[in-house]
């Protein structure tokens, strides 16, 4: 075997390999023998089939087999031997061959460049810290008082108010028809709930104890029942008992009911929830400026092949937005190269980052173990309840799965272990700055892009200047691919390990958790505006109170 | 096989249609490959071949010069199949010696 190197550009190398015909013949003889025990022929007794006879009818195959071992085993030799870790899959191309001439090819591939990891105890960050106030804690409380509400019976008989429960028999019909499920016996209903269709439960206001009411009401065109949506109904209302509501008192009592000792166990517990909650918040944000740190501390040379691969999955992932119309409008009004050139900005950071990590990985002796794997597989099994067992056979079936677990799983323990090293220091914010904090980190950069877009519309519409035009496409590339990075690169570096063939699959898993870390608390801020800040209090009442929340409301 | 249609006697002048009649397939056995070794070739021939038939059958159609041809009729075996008595067809084998120099790739066909 030959080897000889023919070129070596940057992280790209060319060998070129000559395998001599003698070798490659010795090969397949030594294969022929073994197959002669194996063969049978009619006409010959098992083992004496002639050789001859065997090279003709199984030659083309066993040299086609040999070939190709022959080939991967001196690549892999060429490799081992020149101490080369490449980057993926080595391209192997055969330049030349003939029965009875020397076999010679080429291979080609990148080398994983040398990384040599910054000295972390440089790296500082910030990390928030979130003392979670007094205040959020008896807010919580208060909604899961509200949630258990105790009714009473009136003390002296008034005319049902808003808020109060009024226990009816009704039975509605649409068009003299009665359907099912329209009708029912001691039913409570809180007025002011709005768990009634329209204004079913204002028109009961002022009803007295005993009273009998006809209502009218017309359900929503976009109702879920198709009978019913868009039709008028009447229903005959009898207001049985009025019923005074009450949220239940904030004491050990309401405590046992979810679940806690008492009311002082509930309140630590419930401090335990929301600081897990602004606890991965914050690690988020310090993760994020943790890879912005290693990417401006890092420029190794990337290879070429591994940027084109996630590229390559960027742009598909793309592609499929455009087509299914949910494009990000700001990439919307950009033409293709522009976004190219973005996306391919991004697709390098991720793969260097994610070699990094690796890098950092290996050089440490990080690994996954066993049981966290287990652990990680556990917690993919209960994202589909139900089928779990099709999950744990799903990942017993593909390790290749199982290494898309294992990535960020690693990934989490190196940032960890950079964190460890690096210095961090704390700050203690209030909920609301952490929140501020988490959404401002893209927002500047929003703000900034969007004008670099706009002046580069008014240069580009202008046709004034090119260079500043150019200069300024320059600028909105950049903020662009660092806002991106924020909001999808919490999973970069899984992206981009080792195995590569999978790197589609894993951003888009790392992706989807990390926005749904941001959508979550943009959500409480914004959608439910009435029950103050945070959604996330609200799921707080844990899984024994969950069921009673749905029957408290139901009733 | 069609009897009784005009045969020429003269081996030399015998119709390319029936010389494919008369080489029915090469024998390719362990004993066939070993008498390979002394330059000698088996055919099976149909039952009414000649000898004369065979030998031009052999030259004409694989170029060759042959220096004896022995025959024999090898005679089908009594089988039962599903209890019930059978017999296999008969047939000929030819073994053609070539001339020196000679040979016949008997694996590649015609």
């Amino acid at each position: 075997m030959q080897v000889t190197e023919t070129s070596a550009d940057g992280l790209k190398r060319e060998y070129k390999v000559v395998l001599s015909a003698a070798d490659i013949e010795e090969k397949v003889q030594a294969r022929l023998e073994q197959l002669k025990d194996e063969v049978k022929l009619p006409g010959f007794r098992p083992g004496k089939v002639p050789e001859s006879l065997l090279r003709k009818r199984y030659g083309q195959a066993v040299m086609g087999e040999v070939l190709e071992k022959a080939v991967n085993d001196s690549s892999q030799q060429a490799i081992t031997e020149r101490n080369l870790r490449p980057a993926m899959q080595p391209q192997i191309e055969i330049t030349s061959y003939d029965e009875g001439q020397d076999l010679e090819y080429s291979i080609k591939l990148e080398v994983m460049p040398e990384i040599e990891p910054a000295d972390f105890t440089k790296i500082s960050l910030e990390r928030l810290k979130v003392d979670i106030p007094d205040n959020e804690i008896d807010e919580a409380l208060q909604r899961l008082a509200e949630q258990q509400k105790k009714t009473e019976p009136l003390s002296e008989e008034r005319p049902a108010q808003s808020g109060d429960v009024l226990v009816i028999d009704f039975k509605g019909s649409v068009n003299g028809e009665s359907l099912p499920g329209m009708e029912a016996e001691d039913h409570h209903l809180e007025l002011g709930s709005n768990a009634f269709v329209g204004d079913f439960e204002d028109q009961l206001i002022g009803k007295n104890k005993g009273d009998e009411a006809e209502v009218k009401v017309t359900f929503p065109e976009a109702y879920g029942n198709e009978k019913l949506a868009g039709q008028e109904a009447v229903f005959q209302v009898k207001v049985k008992d009025i019923l005074n509501a009450t949220p239940a008192d904030i004491d050990d009592e309401l405590a046992k009911s979810y679940g806690a000792e008492d009311l002082e166990d509930l309140k630590s517990k419930l401090r335990e929830h929301l600081g897990g909650e602004y606890q991965s918040l914050s690690r988020t944000l310090v993760k994020r400026q943790l890879l912005d740190e290693l990417a401006d501390r890092h420029d190794f040379e990337v290879p070429d092949g591994l940027v084109d691969m996630e590229f390559e999955a960027i742009w598909n992932r793309l592609q499929q937005d455009k087509e299914a119309g949910n494009l990000d409008p700001e990439d919307a009004e950009k033409d293709e190269e522009t976004l190219k050139s973005e996306y391919r900005a991004i697709a390098e950071r991720r793969v260097r980052l994610g070699l990094l990590l690796s890098e950092v990985g290996r050089l440490n002796e990080i690994d996954v173990a066993q049981e966290e794997l287990q652990q990680a597989l556990i917690q993919e099994a209960q994202r589909y309840p139900g089928r779990e067992q099709e999950v744990f056979e799903h990942y017993q079936k593909n390790p290749q799965s199982v290494a898309n677990l294992r990535g960020p799983l690693l990934e989490e323990k190196v940032v960890d272990h950079i964190l460890d090293q690096a210095e961090v220091a704390e700050r203690s914010v209030t909920p609301d700055e952490l929140r501020e904090e988490f959404d401002s980190q893209d927002s500047p950069e929003k703000t900034e892009k969007a004008k670099a877009t706009k002046s580069k519309s008014d240069s580009s519409s202008g046709k004034k200047s090119a260079s500043s035009g150019t200069a300024k496409k320059a600028a909105s590339t950049k903020s662009k691919s660092t806002k991106k990075d924020e909001s999808e690169g919490e999973g970069e570096a899984a992206t981009t390990t080792k195995k590569s063939a999978s790197t589609s699959k894993k951003s888009t898993a790392a992706k989807s958790t990390a926005s749904k870390a941001g959508t979550g608390t943009s959500k409480a801020a914004g959608s439910k505006a009435s029950s103050s800040k945070s959604t996330a209090s609200k799921a707080s009442s844990s899984k024994s109170s969950s069921s009673k929340k749905t029957s408290s409301e139901s009733a | 096989m069609s009897k009784g249609r005009a045969r020429t006697t003269a081996a030399g002048k015998l119709s390319g249609e029936r010389m494919h009649e008369v080489i029915r397939k090469p024998v390719i056995t362990e004993k066939a490959t070993l008498a390979g070794e002394h330059n000698q070739v088996t055919f099976q021939v149909s039952l009414d071949a000649t000898k004369p038939e065979i030998r031009t059958a052999v030259e004409t159609l694989f170029k060759v010069k042959v220096k004896a041809v022995n025959t024999l009729r090898q005679q089908g075996k009594t089988k039962r199949f599903r209890g019930r008595p059978g017999q296999r067809s008969d047939y000929k084998k030819a073994m053609v010696t070539l001339e020196e120099g000679h040979s016949i790739d008997v694996t590649t066909g015609i």
